[in-house]
């Protein structure tokens, strides 16, 4: 006997590769999206500091407006740089 | 009483009354010559005898009727003679002797008149009342039990019987048979007796209503006997028909049956001045009497009514109007309440078939009693009852999103309308004393048939959180990228829920419609080396905090599998920076090509089945141990998985817990293959791919479990009530609060003492050391 696939429809999740499961600000899942969202995924991305913390991008930028003198990571309060 | 006078009167008075000296009352009276009687009656009034004589003659009168009453008593109750025949002869018997009584009730009228004599006996001064009034009372006095007047209704019965056949068609004869049958006396045509009946039916009625006893002696029997008309009418026309409107023609039938019968029956003494009077009071009576019969009958029906609805609307109308004639609405309410009970809320009914009912009642009690009360009254044991089933809002949801029972769908795309009617205060009525006051006029009325069914629980959130699991399974069962109708009823619901509360659902929505498209891009995509790939691989890609819990079940696939898979997540990984799959390898469906001796065989499968049967590719036989180790899946789910393959013929169990390859096909017989088929499919679809209501309920209650730890720890041993108390306290509060109840809560630690991370000792849970 010979078993041949012609398809495979499988199911998958999608996750972050994150260091960490919620967002230091927010405290929702990376994986879901922040408050002001409602599709997680493309329209609420993730982005990483140089100190390697991440957040929601959206929470991120919050903070950062609301920080008149300084913009450090709400985490270690090094000086906050988005990692390319 | 020395005086000469007195010794001839009494000798005159025996002549002019023999009755007086016993002589029998059915001889005539004997003629008096004119001359004697007038001397007579002087000689009384200048004795003073005058009210003597009256006094005898009542006594005389009294005595004799005794005899009378007897007689006629026996006549009537006479079980030898025919029903019809013994009431006639009875009251004939009875007019003669009141007429033998006439004529010596006219001699003392006479003496009066000449004496002058103005005395009242019994209240009375006329002696023929007297005399009807005697009669009556003698008559009653001895009246037999009720049982043995069937004699009475006999006659009525046939009488009506007789008038209703010539009413209906001038007599018309029977023409089935050879011998021709009058429908109205059940005789042979040539001696049909309806005239004969007809006839001593109008002398009967004439001497009862001169002697004013028609309605002493046969007004109950009448009334029943119309009732008994009525009944059987309403019975025969309107059974079991709920498409047509009764009520005008039940009311031209009564008017023109049973009050032209009465008519008929008072017609026979028009010179009865209250005739009109009693006719008027009788029609009024028959009328309610029908209303009340009419009535009744359709409340019996009613839960037919409710189910034939809305082809039986008619019938509807109708009760609404007889509601508001009659008082039988408590009637109506506890009957409808008892039906429901016993022909829907027991364990032999669906669930669909019950919520079908439901959603009938609803529209057609709403027609009945648009102020929602007895609605609200009835159907309330039926909403405790489907809050105890567990599949309810499974069917509820799935009859809302397929074209299931009820219409639900298309009562889904109404909107949610209320029709709030600016109504006319001074239209206003009270509501019925049978109101529960506990809910606003308006918040009944508003009330539609999809928030009904979804208040069943008292909240939307069960309903939401039902229709999430439904939308998950069909969504990853069908493995259909099209989600337009999906997405359609979810704006329906949207326009009823609360957007927060179906975001989830529009996420999965998403997902599904992103994977296709992705899907599409990665294969057009060269660089990915996807469409260069042996097999087509796709992938449902889903975000994971929207969807329900899945069921966790491990399956390693085959190598070759595997590498596909992964060149599948590289592409995804390329193409979206920082984000990678995890896939859930036992979800999906997989079509594969099975090249069998001599023929090929086309399958769609679950990944499992193929990973199963991929394996026997390298050798024929395995042993479940075997297949349970390469697979990783555990024994009891390999061993339902396999018998797919054992139903198509292809696997056979040689031996306990060991399987061989089958590709002979002449070994597969077809009858095998069909019968097992239909069993494969029915533990496909009954088995739910996301994770069952208990499991997610376990998951939620581990939450509490940092709270007990802490708790225990403090202070040392806690009952299970002060542990639930002071959960409620400190961890059941905030948006997210999960509510557990006692019961759960005694269920989740008693696992935990199961698991030895607890102890249990007289009534008191504590940490073990």
């Amino acid at each position: 006997m010979k078993v041949t696939i012609k398809s495979w429809n499988g199911v998958a999740t999608w996750r972050w590769l994150a260091n960490d499961d919620t967002c230091g600000i927010c405290r929702l899942a990376f994986d879901g999206c922040c408050p002001d969202c409602r599709i997680p995924g493309d329209e609420c991305p993730l982005v990483w500091g140089q100190c390697s913390h991440c957040f929601h991008i959206h929470c991120i930028m919050k903070w950062l407006n609301s920080q008149q003198v300084s913009q450090q990571c709400p985490m270690c309060r090094q000086e906050w740089k988005f990692r390319e | 009483m020395d005086s000469p006078g007195e010794d001839e009167i009494w000798a005159d008075m025996a002549v002019i009354f023999p009755v007086f000296n016993d002589a029998p009352w059915s001889e005539p009276a004997p003629a008096v010559d004119p001359a004697l009687w007038e001397s007579f009656v002087r000689a009384l009034a200048k004795h003073d005898m005058c009210e003597l004589l009256e006094d005898i003659m009542v006594a005389k009168i009294s005595e004799h009727l005794l005899e009378v009453a007897e007689e006629f008593w026996a006549r009537v109750t006479d079980q030898t003679v025919l029903g019809f025949d013994r009431f006639k002869q009875a009251v004939q018997g009875l007019d003669r002797d009141s007429a033998n009584m006439l004529q010596y009730v006219r001699r003392i009228e006479d003496m009066r008149r000449m004496a002058g004599v103005t005395r009242k006996i019994y209240g009375i001064d006329d002696w023929s009342v007297l005399l009807k009034y005697l009669i009556r009372a003698t008559l009653h006095s001895q009246l037999p039990v009720p049982k043995e007047l069937s004699a009475i209704g006999d006659f009525y019965a046939l009488s009506f019987k007789v008038f209703y056949h010539q009413e209906k068609s001038s007599r018309e004869f029977n023409e089935s048979g050879e011998e021709y049958h009058c429908n109205g006396c059940v005789e042979l045509a040539e001696d049909c007796k309806c005239d004969q009946i007809i006839a001593s039916f109008h002398f009967v009625n004439r001497i009862l209503i001169k002697l004013e006893l028609l309605e002493r002696l046969a007004g109950d029997v009448l009334t029943s006997l119309m009732h008994k008309q009525i009944e059987s009418h309403v019975q025969d026309t309107c059974e079991s028909c709920y498409t047509m409107c009764f009520i005008e023609p039940l009311e031209k039938w009564l008017n023109s049956v049973v009050v032209g019968w009465l008519n008929h029956l008072y017609s026979t003494a028009p010179e009865c001045p209250e005739t009109q009077s009693k006719l008027i009071t009788f029609k009024r009576k028959l009328n309610h009497l029908l209303y009340e019969t009419y009535t009744m009958s359709r409340i019996d029906q009613l839960f037919n009514i409710i189910i034939e609805y809305p082809e039986s609307s008619p019938a509807i109308t109708d009760l609404k109007l007889c509601l508001k004639k009659t008082h039988l609405r408590p009637v109506l309410v506890e009957k409808l309440k008892a039906t429901l009970g016993k022909r829907l809320l027991h364990p032999g009914v669906n669930t669909p078939d019950i919520i079908t009912a439901y959603i009938s009642s609803i529209k057609a009690l709403r027609d009945l009693d648009p102020t929602g009360i007895i609605l609200e009254t009835c159907t309330n044991p039926v909403r405790q009852y489907l809050r105890g089933r567990e599949d309810t809002m499974r069917c509820v949801v799935m009859s809302l999103t397929e074209e299931g029972p009820g219409d639900l769908a298309d009562e889904l795309a109404y909107g949610d309308e209320s029709n709030q009617v600016e109504t006319n205060w001074e239209e206003w009525l009270p509501d019925p004393i049978d109101a529960s006051d506990t809910k606003e006029d308006k918040e009944r009325q508003s009330w539609d048939i999809i928030s009904m069914l979804v208040n069943v629980y008292g909240s939307k959130e069960v309903f939401v959180h039902e229709y999430r699991n439904l939308l998950a399974d069909r969504l990853l069962t069908q493995y259909s990228y099209n989600t337009e109708k999906e997405t359609r009823y979810l704006k329906l619901l949207k326009l009823r829920f609360d957007d927060s509360q179906l975001h989830y659902c529009e996420v999965m929505l998403r997902d599904v419609f992103d994977s296709k498209r992705l899907n599409t891009h990665l294969h057009a995509e060269p660089n990915f080396g996807l469409n260069q790939q042996e097999l087509e691989v796709t992938c449902m890609i889903l975000s994971a905090q929207f969807w329900p819990v899945f069921k966790e079940e491990k399956l390693e696939l085959p190598e070759k599998i595997k590498k596909h898979l992964e060149i599948y997540t590289k592409a995804y990984e390329a193409i979206k920076g920082n984000r990678t799959l995890c896939w859930k390898p036992h979800l999906g469906s997989v079509n594969i090509e099975l090249e069998l001796k001599g023929r090929t065989a086309n399958y769609t499968v679950t990944p499992t089945h193929a990973a199963i049967i991929w394996h026997f590719q390298e050798k024929d036989q395995w042993t479940i141990d075997e297949l349970s180790g390469v697979l990783h899946v555990p024994p009891t789910v390999l061993r339902r998985r396999i018998g797919y393959w054992q139903t198509q013929g292809l696997l056979k169990e040689v031996a306990t817990d060991t399987f061989l390859l089958v590709e002979d096909s002449a070994a597969r017989t077809a009858k095998n293959v069909a019968a097992s088929d239909a069993m494969m499919c029915e533990d496909d679809e009954a088995e739910s791919i996301m994770a069952s209501a208990q499991d997610q309920r376990e998951e939620e209650l581990q939450v509490f479990w940092t709270y007990i730890f802490g708790m225990l720890k403090n202070l040392e041993s806690l009952p299970l009530d002060r542990i639930h108390m002071m959960l409620k306290m400190f961890a059941s509060q905030g948006p997210s609060a999960v509510e557990c109840s006692l019961q759960q809560l005694k269920q989740f630690l008693d696992a935990k003492v199961r698991d030895h991370k607890l102890l249990f000792s007289g009534g008191f849970y504590r940490l073990p050391k």
